[in-house]
């Protein structure tokens, strides 16, 4: 049996406005409106507009929601927010993993705490009925409730350094929003009823819950609201948008702007192996020494015993020119040692003299042309310096790339929301 | 829709005939539509010759990379080198500036090639 695809709020707006649609988890989604390289570039140095409405968002709740979370997702809550490891507090939130007690992931995921007793748990398209199943099987006994919101909520993400001036001309008092909204935290709430609805709105008075995260390395806000306004607050942002280069953007873009900034794709870059040797060593909770948990948790006890799996490292190309990343194989002095995970091209960066630069680096030498440089995971069976070349091939070409600890320089999104007002 | 002085493949290249026994070959405003952002035209050496059907070069864009094939044979005469600076003009223009490959035909046009009315058919049977 065949399921009808589902749609977004916002999918006669991305037909209407030229959107190439594509099959996406169970949706039909944008992959690009008219040129994926526009988007890509628009993102890094004005704005992007995202529907990330695909997204999975479940409401985790009860007296002992902290108690499930704190067992089957990676991150310690009592010890996770800054270099400091402070507990998780209300308005606060932080990317991690599920795990299978394999120690594979069933997702990544963004937990928020609402407030006491009450979680907002971000998972990929199409997951959260897997994901919520997951947590109550695991909830066996636990006061706790899940509920998949999908269905009932919009989501909007704005990304690139134009994203907080434009969202001053959207909110209703912008300043109070923006004020302390440090990089993964929130403020507001989508449901009216909520308490916390007053926090962040629209001029109209519509509840957002906005979040300053995203999936792209820049600055910007993930929006949620409820499904039935998602179009009005869509229109709201193009048009405030439009003096700053505000572009619409589809998955095309999402992806390679994510890659670049060195970020995993669910169930491609992390998947069914231990999730344990990967650049994303934040998602686990390591001790300061790195060489244990601060926390017991689902999957632990496995990735206490998967030393040997295997290792997933981050490449960047000379060129542009990419593989295609399904089926290609890494070479490294001819011998085949692993697989290609994610190969995209970041438009917006290029090589100089052996160092990456961005369209947005500040110090980038004068006349560089900058074209984009391929760039993505691979799956080996053992760690690689950084600098090491490899080969990756799939049916049509090979390319040369290196080993790298980071992608494309310069990102924003950690920056102060003050340097971009 | 589709210039009527020019003739297709069905696998959407095509071949504008000059008339001299030359002709230019290209990618057509459909093939362009389907890929995305072109990024890179790998083409090859003046000189280089093929016979209809064999593959010449490759058209990488955002979403993937593709194989492009020679609509009838010959030898190369020049390649568009605009296009290694300027990729995007198989975008903008595919019939004009995005021209590939231009060739000194080895004999006449298959026959099996498209007219433009037949490739608008195929075209539209495909978009469906």
């Amino acid at each position: 049996m065949t399921e009808p695809m589902k749609k977004t709020p916002l999918f006669d707006w991305h037909k209407a406005h030229g959107a190439n649609i594509v099959e996406f988890g169970d949706y039909l989604m944008p992959v690009w409106y008219a040129s994926a390289r526009a988007e890509h570039l628009a993102v890094v140095s004005q704005a992007g507009l995202f529907d990330t409405s695909h997204m999975a968002t479940l409401r985790v709740f009860g007296k002992d929601a902290y108690d499930l979370l704190q067992w089957c997702f990676t991150r310690n809550l009592d010890a996770c927010v800054g270099k400091d490891l402070a507990p998780l507090t209300d308005g606060k939130c932080v990317y991690g993993l599920f795990l299978d007690e394999h120690g594979n992931a069933i997702d990544d995921s963004i937990v928020y705490k609402i407030k006491d007793r009450e979680f907002m748990v971000e998972v990929n398209a199409s997951m959260g009925g897997p994901v919520a199943r997951h947590l109550m099987e695991q909830a066996k006994g636990r006061d706790v409730t899940v509920i998949d919101l999908t269905d009932k909520l919009g989501k909007i993400d704005i990304q690139g350094p134009a994203s907080i001036k434009i969202m001053a001309k959207v909110l209703k008092d912008p300043g109070a929003v923006y004020e302390k909204l440090p990089y993964f935290s929130a403020k507001g709430h989508f449901d009216p009823a909520s308490t916390l609805a007053g926090q962040a709105q629209m001029l109209d008075g519509t509840p957002l819950l906005v979040s300053r995260s995203g999936y792209t390395g820049e600055v910007g806000f993930e929006l949620f609201v409820e499904r039935d306004q998602t179009v009005k607050l869509w229109d709201a942002i193009m048009a405030a948008g439009a003096e700053f280069g505000l572009t619409a953007c589809g998955l095309a873009a999402r992806d390679s702007l994510r890659a670049g900034a060195v970020l995993p794709l669910s169930h491609q870059d992390i998947g069914h192996w231990p999730c344990i040797h990967n650049p994303w060593p934040f998602a686990l909770p390591f001790t300061p020494s790195g060489d244990g948990f601060t926390k017991a948790f689902l999957g632990s006890a496995a990735l206490d015993k998967a030393a040997d799996a295997p290792y997933t490292l981050t490449f960047v190309g000379n060129d542009l020119r990419k593989v295609e990343a399904h089926g290609a194989r890494v070479y490294l002095d001819g011998r085949e040692i692993g697989t290609v995970l994610t190969c995209v091209t970041d438009m917006a960066i290029g090589r100089h003299e052996g160092r990456i630069y961005s369209i947005a680096t500040p110090d980038k030498p004068a006349g560089l042309a900058i074209k984009g440089l391929s760039c993505g995971f691979i799956k080996v069976g053992s760690r690689l310096a950084p600098g090491t070349a490899v080969e990756i091939r799939d049916a049509k070409r090979a390319i040369q790339v290196l080993i790298e600890t980071d992608v494309r320089p310069d990102r924003t999104a950690r920056k102060a929301l003050k340097t971009f007002m | 829709m589709y210039p009527s002085d020019v003739k297709y493949t069905k696998n959407h290249e095509f071949i504008k005939s000059l008339g001299d026994g030359t002709a230019v070959v290209g990618i057509t405003s459909y093939a362009q539509e389907a890929l995305g952002d072109v990024v890179f035209v790998d083409l090859p050496e003046v000189g280089a010759t093929f016979g209809a059907g064999d593959e010449f070069g490759t058209v990488e864009s955002v979403k993937t990379v593709s194989e492009i094939f020679m609509p009838a044979a010959g030898e190369i005469l020049a390649v568009n080198e605009e296009l290694e600076a300027h990729p995007e003009f198989v975008n903008e223009d595919a019939f004009g500036k995005g021209w590939m490959v231009k060739v000194k035909l080895a004999g006449a046009l298959p026959a099996d090639l498209l007219d433009a009315a037949a490739y608008a058919a195929l075209v539209s049977e495909e978009s469906h």
